[in-house]
């Protein structure tokens, strides 16, 4: 059993524990920091909602006339040096 | 002749359709124009956040394609080698949009008293604000803007796995690192946005020192 740092927690096992390859004796001494610590339990959901917000800067919809205007666009050019 | 009807039917592969437009073929770039604009155009889109400027990166991006197609190399993988050139014409344009120079992400880093704990531990939740779509789409373009600000080693890793979604390998494969290094990069890029999210959100007043 080892006693985790805050610095350690964060910086050198939060990105092996959330990708799930982290070993289980790792884990639970990893899991039971961060019970006993409010400050880790704030930072990792914050880390948490910064991936899950990333995901929103996908575009909504695709224009439908997209891959017309870029056949247009190329066979304008397509001779130019 | 083909071998068989199933193999008649099939579509063709990316490297037949790079061989295609290499030999001048335009039907081919045509095909490779349907099978990737939206995935180009969805990755100009979020570099680049606005509808004209992507559709107008995606453009570019396939005249480089029908230009450049000689000087990839067929023994690697074709869409790796597109992804990286319809990137890099996204942030050409953002930069030539909003010149910038690339940031110390060790700036951005959290900061651990002597003992091993958080310096500075957040008193109030900002990520409760998330809940709220207007603020959620604010704070979505901010982070946008950071990562565009890193620099391209750790803005691209977090770009294909976040934002893209891309497999572990093929972001390995078209970044050409290991993948120790791609999580490595890829950690430190969300603890860089996390941190610099923590801090618009909070206001400079409460910022963490830094």
């Amino acid at each position: 059993m080892t006693d985790w740092t805050c610095r350690q927690v964060i910086l050198d096992l939060l990105g092996e524990y959330e990708d799930g390859t982290m070993a289980a004796p790792e884990r639970a001494d990893f899991e039971r920091h961060i019970e006993m610590c409010p400050p880790c339990v704030r930072f990792l959901t914050s880390y948490r909602a910064t991936g899950k917000m990333l995901k929103s800067l996908k575009p909504e919809e695709i224009p439908s006339d997209l891959a017309q205007s870029v056949l247009a666009f190329v066979r304008a050019r397509a001779r130019k040096p | 002749m083909k071998p068989d009807g199933v193999a008649a039917q099939a579509e063709p592969s990316d490297l037949d359709l790079v061989r295609g437009i290499k030999s001048g073929d335009e039907g081919a770039f045509e095909q490779m124009v349907q099978r990737y604009h939206a995935r180009v155009y969805s990755l100009s889109y979020g570099v680049l956040r606005n509808a004209e400027d992507a559709e107008e990166a995606t453009q570019d991006s396939f005249l480089t394609l029908y230009r450049k197609i000689g000087t990839f190399d067929e023994s690697k993988k074709f869409f790796s080698w597109f992804y990286r050139v319809a990137l890099n014409q996204a942030y050409s344009r953002a930069r030539r949009r909003k010149p910038g120079t690339a940031v110390s992400i060790d700036d951005f880093l959290p900061k651990f008293a002597s003992d091993g704990h958080i310096a500075s531990p957040e008193l109030t939740d900002w990520t409760t604000s998330v809940e709220d779509g207007v603020i959620a789409r604010e704070l979505a373009q901010k982070a946008g803007d950071f990562i565009a600000d890193l620099p391209p080693a750790y803005r691209d890793v977090i770009w294909m796995y976040d934002v893209e979604e891309m497999a572990t390998a093929d972001i390995a494969e078209t970044l050409e690192i290991s993948i120790p290094a791609l999580k490595s990069r890829l950690h430190r890029a969300r603890l860089y946005v996390r941190q610099r999210l923590s801090e618009v959100s909070r206001g400079p007043a409460q910022a963490e020192a830094r």
